[in-house]
């Protein structure tokens, strides 16, 4: 026998409250778990770049013209400007969507240098081929689709001059991202086809993209976009890609937020039933620990083991509550992936849940495991 | 009672003052208790419920501390103590046999058992040939794996004492070792600790109510409104 063991005796003791104990640390850890790969897959990784987004200041869903595009590449803070259209493209089955987005290939390229992986020739073959499309390749997966397959997209709100949704495409590449959390199920045309084609808000777009020149700092950048916008018929808000991400997301539905009520509920109800359940375990032990005190045990021996148990109980449940996310955000890719692109359990979530239950383990065993320290042995023996 | 200064000079009690203050009373337990327990001895301590015999115990153990006043049990001095110092100290020389026996009910007569030895250096095989040889001892050889719900009370009994025996303490104390057991069970704990008085040297102090439990003793003190009424020694120890 050793003070470990003793640890996990104590826990058998009452075998059904340690389950229940494990399960509701699992299920709040889950719920967490599965949320931040959520949120984290919606709002697309924090990325520590230096792009920047320029859309129009009214609003992100107002357009601005393409004519633009040269005043904003004649400032001299900016390397790489680049500009694109975006709209909601389905295959298909109306339900089945994804992201089309029109732009200028080289320099869309060039801008996402490093988030997405246009293998050999992609962007050239695009700019060979009018009707080109360089398909994500979470959707090529999904779909089944080759390089030189023709395909045609619908537009729920993309009329063509000729009055169809159809829009006719060549697939000229699959690109993939540099990482797992990086969202690919989009496609990408070429904005010339894209801006010829279309019957309405022809030589607009929905915003430009800008690279700082070297030695420029972004506010630099935002304060000389918007200067040179100021007071004009299309004026501009410059924004980090970060910044405008969740400006993005939270148009629609404050995620975040949510997310962050959700969870937090969840984990406050969670803390206090845990931290009730430890306090009467503890006190239900109170003859035993005066028991040990009496044996020699010290009370530092006796808060650490104490603290040791909920550790423990805590990390059963962590470990549980996040494989089951793990495995939930396997099963929930497919159908979800025209929502969110990637389920996957980052490794700041998993330090973060980890952190969290440090914390919490601290928080629910230590008033009990200060108490038991602290008890009299006279009185523990009483059973006071 | 002469004793050599050379000699382990047991348990001392000198000058011991212990009260409790309930609201504005001050109630008085013990007020400047002299009592000298040489080693070797087996004394029973007998009094009416709320005399303080419990509490005399507790302080010769090292778990309740007297207001003033020396305790000196071997060489130690227990009130200049920390208290971890105390529990250290308890830990090797102080075997504790309670009436309700408080075992660990979730581990085996063998795992009570060894619960003292894991404050010990002994390795995981010494430690288990420890328990082995008390709990032969003990007369409970064959119960190593029960938990405590399996065993009788009196069977409950032998493991606590086989614990408090565990780490080879020179002194052992009782409180009120048979209160919770029949006349047959109650007696042969008795004979149990009287054998380990005689034939290993154990120095025994036993709070009891059953006057006959006094026979097993050496001798018997009558504690009184916190004084002793000593009582000769009784001649005729049980065989
Ligand atoms: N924590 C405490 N606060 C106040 N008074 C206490 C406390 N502990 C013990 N006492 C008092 O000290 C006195 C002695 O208690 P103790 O437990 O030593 O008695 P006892 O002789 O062992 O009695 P019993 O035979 O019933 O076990 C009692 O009058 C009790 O009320
Ligand atoms: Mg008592």
């Amino acid at each position: 026998m050793n003070t470990f063991k003793l640890i996990r005796l104590n826990m058998a003791r009452k075998r059904i409250r340690s389950v229940l104990l494990v399960l509701s640390i699992a299920i709040a850890f889950f719920i967490y778990a599965l949320l931040a790969s959520f949120e984290h897959g919606f709002k697309g990784a924090d990325s520590t770049s230096e792009r920047l987004v320029v859309s129009a200041k009214a609003g992100a869903a107002q357009l601005l013209p393409i004519s633009s595009l040269d005043r904003i590449a004649q400032l001299p803070e900016v390397a790489t400007v680049t500009y694109r259209s975006n709209f909601r493209a389905t295959f298909n089955d109306p339900k089945n969507f994804m992201g089309a987005n029109a732009v200028d290939p080289s320099s869309y390229a060039a801008y996402f240098e490093g988030q997405y992986n246009f293998g050999e020739g992609q962007i050239a073959a695009l700019e060979t081929q009018r009707d080109g499309l360089l398909v994500g390749a979470a959707i090529a997966a999904r779909e089944g689709w080759k390089v030189g397959d023709r395909i045609v997209l619908n537009s729920p709100f993309e009329r063509k001059l000729d009055g169809t949704r159809n829009w006719q495409f060549q697939i000229a590449g699959i690109f993939e991202g540099t990482g797992p959390a990086i969202d690919t199920n989009f496609v990408i045309m070429r904005y010339d086809y894209f801006n010829l084609g279309r019957q309405n808000n022809q030589d607009t777009v929905a915003n430009f993209g800008i690279l700082p020149a070297s030695g420029v700092s972004a506010d630099q950048v935002i304060a000389a976009v918007d200067a040179r916008f100021a007071n004009s018929a299309h004026e501009t808000q410059t924004r980090t890609e970060n910044d405008f991400m969740k400006a993005f997301v939270e148009q629609f539905a404050d995620v975040t937020t949510i997310v962050q009520l959700v969870v937090g509920a969840a984990f406050v109800t969670i803390l206090m039933i845990v931290a009730n359940t430890m306090f009467f375990a503890i006190r239900e032990r109170t003859l035993e620990i005066g028991v040990l005190k009496v044996l020699g045990f010290s009370g530092g021996y006796i808060m650490r083991a104490v603290l040791a148990e909920t550790l423990w109980i805590f990390a059963i449940g962590v470990t549980l509550g996040m494989g089951a996310a793990y495995g939930a955000g396997i099963v929930l890719s497919g159908p979800l992936s025209t929502i969110v692109p990637s389920l996957t359990l980052t490794p700041s979530i998993i330090v973060n849940a980890t952190l969290l239950a440090l914390v919490f383990s601290l928080l629910t065993g230590g008033l009990p495991a200060i108490n038991a320290m602290r008890i009299p042995t006279t009185a523990a023996l009483k059973g006071a | 009672m002469t004793i050599q200064p050379q000699e382990n000079p047991g348990v001392r009690l000198q000058g011991v003052n212990k009260g409790y203050r309930i609201g504005n009373e001050q109630v008085t337990i013990f007020d400047d208790l002299d009592l000298t327990i040489p080693e070797g001895d087996f004394v029973a301590v007998m009094g009416p419920s709320g005399s303080g015999k419990s509490t005399l115990l507790n302080m010769i153990g090292g778990i309740d501390r007297p207001d003033s006043g020396q305790i000196t049990c071997g060489f130690s001095k227990l009130n200049t103590m920390s208290e971890g110092a105390m529990g250290r100290w308890r830990a090797s020389n102080v075997g504790y046999v309670f009436q309700f026996y408080n075992l660990m009910p979730m581990l085996s007569a063998a795992q009570n058992v060894e619960l003292p030895l894991l404050l010990t250096k002994l390795n995981a095989r010494q430690r288990k040939e420890r328990v082995e040889t008390v709990l032969k001892l003990v007369g409970l050889g064959n119960r190593a794996k029960h938990l405590p719900s399996e065993l009788s009370g009196g069977q409950m009994q032998r493991v606590g004492i086989a614990r408090a025996l565990a780490v080879d303490p020179k002194i052992l104390l009782c409180d009120e070792p048979t209160g919770d057991l029949d006349r047959k069970s109650a007696d042969e704990i008795l004979e149990m600790l009287r054998v380990l008085n005689k034939e290993f040297g154990k120095t025994i102090v036993m709070v009891t109510h059953d006057d006959s439990a006094c026979r097993f003793a050496k001798r018997t003190l009558r504690l009184d409104k916190g004084k002793f009424v000593e009582s000769a020694p009784i001649t005729a120890q049980a065989a």
